[in-house]
């Protein structure tokens, strides 16, 4: 069996992962529960951070803008203390380490590939200050309990959440028939409605109109966060009856009587369940861990194996992986820039994310550089976890990530970066020997490429060595 | 707004009767021109970039988004303040909006019609290429396109050896990448064959590391090469930030700061080409528009009909090119929306048409399928 099961399934295998006898009980194995977060740092809640985002916008907007109208300078140098103050500058940094270090320590790493999977898929994308917050514990307290139960209570739990409701602007929508419609002639945000279905559900091949979007985003009118003069809209999310659209809907030709909040749920349930979502999402996982086109064959276990179990997640991953491990040997995958930063540093024991030590922050000054480092590389290869550009998430096709500048980020990062990240008791050659050994079945032809620079440990020797092993293209891709 | 739907159909139909297609071969057209897409992704909103003056309708559906300070481009359109170059451009016929116009897409999905913007076809996802990239490709035009981004943008897609540039913090080695290069001789991946073929031929004025996230330079970077006679001839710049659902605002909103944005570009575009301007088409690509009426966050929704901002030595003259469908209720697309009665892809092909000395006729076929796209380049551009 080829060895690259271990990176197309996880991040390869570690100086101290043990080699698994059997590879395929091995990665099923690791479906069953949710692992816990090993970051030793802090791990702030999701109210807890919402709260700081309160802070900041009201800080900002109520207190600061009113107080400092007149001098510009001073305003900015105040909104920059605030920035400290809340953690604005911080607080991503810091789900980057949480992050990382849970792919690169986790011992189910199948089950956190399948985490950055559903993360992508319910993606936050940039905006306002969701990444800066919220997006982070979202990703940890949103989609990682759900990792165990059905694709239907993951999808009711997205679309409740306060991030994504505040991501997808439902709570403006007002439902025109609404009392607060009706008095202030507000209207529905479809925003909301529209993502739930193209992106989180059944697709466009679904065929819905642009009135099953409108009579969608009437279901889902009143739910949104409890606006307050003092925490403004980063209050919880209830439903509000006030702006609920009264009636019938009919969406994708099924009715749903007038039944205030109790819509949502009942829609939810069809939208998930519905075959077309089921084909989409298999699809979906199928091309992260099979191959760009996946063919029917590929797909239809995932189907089935969603259909047996009405939706179990557990279930589902397990035919993915079961697909995975078939066609491995004849399928290629390339991997975007994260999960190959994820693969290098637990293949290479890489010196990120910064120890949980100095990775305290004082909220008085700005973050250091070392603080900084890991979200840093990330931007600059291209792939901040949770700076999306748009709600659709990170691309997962070979195509959007093979350009010239894409490229050669990577042969930058791996040639001048990287080397600063080799722990000093991994320089010597033998170990990087050891480590392609553990994951490449053709090692010996990747050792003779760097034998020549076998003896040098200096920072240059070592970006030439990773220079190129990193950027081969049995490393780009699986 | 006074004027009829009428009184501005003009162009489209009487162009139809030009038989052949016989590129001028004066001094001028030696010359290499310059096409500039920049794509504004989210939505850009027409009505905001190109207003109608004096409709009570518009006033009165967007209440909080009315505009102040309009600059003004004739009796009938305005000019959002924050597009100044546009307005100073227009004095001297280097400035010009297409109104009313969009692709035929009427989804309002951002993804499908991204896409959809960006390959020219009309069922989402369909297409792998774009049709910048076809029309390079169908004019044998090849390494000579340049994206200002990290990823290459599907509209450039389909031709090899494009660029992008977006420079990253530190050199590497050419060593390095023809190392690289030699282990992928035998690898199947074209793509990353063919990207690894334009890296090793990049110019010496692209291996620079700067600060990727300052515009200006990129800017500026790009103009340097345009104006090479030997460099790329066409260049895409992405900006994103056009979907404003909530606090879009009328002069200082959230969609004023990124058509402040558009405005920057092209004025370092202007003001870096120097000569090379004249010989210059710089074009705007968007979804679709925006509602007409605002919604309950003082934001647009997504909506259908747009206009294209255009600026260059390579306009005919500066105009509001529109066959204007008027605002009233039943008017608007779905009465909801700004109708499109201008296929933006018309535009596009006739910019290609022009700007790589092609037949439309030919671009059209090979690039939009012989779909029925008017050629345009007799009313917008110089030839």
């Amino acid at each position: 069996m080829s060895l690259n099961f271990f990176r197309r399934v996880a991040f390869g295998l570690s100086p101290i992962d043990k080699k698994p006898d059997d590879p395929l009980p091995w990665a099923l194995s690791q479906l069953n529960t949710v692992p816990d977060l090993l970051w030793p740092g802090s791990i702030p809640a999701e109210k807890e951070l919402r709260k700081k985002y309160g802070e900041w916008v009201y800080g900002d907007r109520e207190v600061l803008r009113k107080k400092f109208k007149n001098d510009k300078n001073e305003y900015k140098k105040a909104k920059d203390d605030l920035r400290l103050k809340t953690g604005e500058r911080y607080f991503e940094l810091n789900e980057h380490a949480i992050r990382h270090y849970q792919t690169k320590f986790s011992q189910q790493p199948v089950f956190e590939r399948f985490w950055l999977f559903w993360g992508n898929h319910f993606a936050i994308s940039e905006k306002d200050f969701l990444a800066e917050f919220s997006t982070g514990p979202y990703q940890r307290e949103i989609i990682r309990p759900n990792m165990v139960k059905t694709f239907e209570e993951m999808v009711h739990s997205v679309t409740t959440s306060w991030c994504m409701i505040h991501h997808l602007d439902n709570s403006e929508s007002v439902g025109p028939n609404s009392r607060r419609g009706l008095e202030s002639r507000d209207t529905i945000n479809e925003n909301h409605a529209r993502e739930l279905l193209e992106l989180h559900t059944v697709s466009p091949s679904a065929g819905y109109t642009q009135e099953d979007v409108i009579q969608l985003a009437y279901i889902m009118t009143g739910w949104g966060h409890k606006w307050s003069r003092k925490n403004l809209e980063t209050g919880d999310v209830w439903f509000d009856q006030e702006k609920h659209q009264k009636g019938e809907k009919q969406v994708l030709g099924v009715k749903y009587k007038n039944d205030a909040k109790r819509e949502l749920a009942k829609v939810i349930h069809d939208l998930a369940t519905h075959p077309v979502c089921i084909e989409f999402v298999s699809t979906k996982l199928c091309r992260h861990f099979i191959t760009d086109e996946p063919t029917v064959e590929m797909i239809n276990p995932v189907i089935e194996a969603w259909n047996k179990s009405n939706g179990n997640l557990i279930e589902i991953h397990k035919a993915v992986i079961k697909q995975a491990f078939k066609y491995n040997d004849t399928t290629h995958k390339f991997h975007p820039p994260e999960i190959w930063l994820m693969q290098l540093s637990r293949m290479f024991d890489l010196n990120i994310p910064l120890s949980a030590d100095r990775m305290n922050y004082n909220f008085k000054s700005r973050p250091t550089n070392r603080q900084r480092q890991l979200s840093w590389i990330l931007r600059e290869i291209g792939h901040s976890p949770y700076r999306a550009k748009q709600p659709n998430g990170w691309s997962d096709v070979e195509a959007d990530w093979v350009s010239p500048e894409l490229l050669l980020r990577r042969f930058w990062f791996a040639s001048v970066e990287l080397p600063r990240l080799v722990k000093s008791e991994n320089q010597l050659h033998d170990f990087i020997i050891s480590c392609l050994k553990n994951n490449f079945n053709n090692y010996e032809s990747m050792t003779s490429l760097i034998h020549q620079f076998r003896f040098g440990t200096t920072e240059k020797d070592l970006g030439r060595k990773f220079g190129v092993i990193c950027n081969l293209p049995g490393v780009l891709k699986v | 707004m006074n004027c009829t739907r009428r009184n501005f159909l003009i162009g489209g139909s009487t162009t139809l009767f030009l038989s052949g297609f016989f590129p001028k071969l004066s001094f001028a057209s030696m010359q290499k021109k310059n096409l500039i897409i920049i794509s504004l992704r989210g939505g850009m909103d027409g009505l905001t970039a190109v207003p109608v003056i004096g409709d009570k309708r518009l006033k009165k559906l967007r209440k909080k988004l009315i505009l102040e300070d309009v600059l003004k481009l004739n009796s009938d359109f305005g000019l959002h303040p924050k597009l100044e170059i546009f307005h100073e451009l227009w004095q001297n016929d280097k400035a010009a909006f297409v109104h009313a116009t969009n692709i035929p897409y009427t989804g309002r999905s951002h993804f499908d019609g991204q896409n959809l913007m960006e390959t020219g076809a009309h069922i989402p996802y369909k297409e792998k290429t774009g049709w910048l990239g076809r029309g390079l490709l169908a004019s044998d035009i090849v390494g000579k396109g340049l994206a200002i981004s990290l990823p290459m943008p599907l509209l450039l897609r389909g031709v090899p050896q494009n660029n992008n540039f977006f420079p990253s913090p530190d050199f590497v080695e050419t060593k390095l990448i023809d190392q690289i290069y030699d282990e992928f001789k035998g690898d199947h991946n074209e793509l990353i064959k063919s990207t690894l073929d334009t890296i090793r031929q990049r110019p010496l004025s692209m291996q620079i590391a700067t600060d990727s996230d300052d515009k200006k330079k990129l800017a500026q970077e790009a103009a340097k090469q345009l104006k090479d006679q030997s460099g790329p001839r066409v260049a895409v710049f992405e900006l994103d930030g056009f979907d404003t659902h909530a606090a879009q605002g009328g002069v200082d909103g959230a969609h004023a700061d990124e058509l402040e944005e558009v405005n920057e570009i092209v004025k370092i575009l202007y003001e870096n080409l120097g000569q090379a301007f004249d010989n210059t088409l710089i074009l705007t690509l968007t979804e679709f528009g925006r509602t007409i009426k605002q919604n309950g966050g003082y934001g647009t929704e997504h909506g259908y009909g747009s206009a294209i901002l255009m600026a260059g030595g390579l306009l005919k003259k500066s105009q509001v090119y529109t066959d204007w469908p008027g605002l009233k209720k039943k008017e608007l697309f779905e009465g909801r929306d700004l109708n499109s009665t201008i296929d933006s892809r018309a535009v596009y092909n006739s910019a290609m048409s022009m700007c790589f000395d092609k037949d439309p006729e030919f671009l059209r076929r090979e690039v939009f399928w012989g779909d029925d796209l008017p050629d345009l380049t007799e009313e917008l551009f110089k030839i």
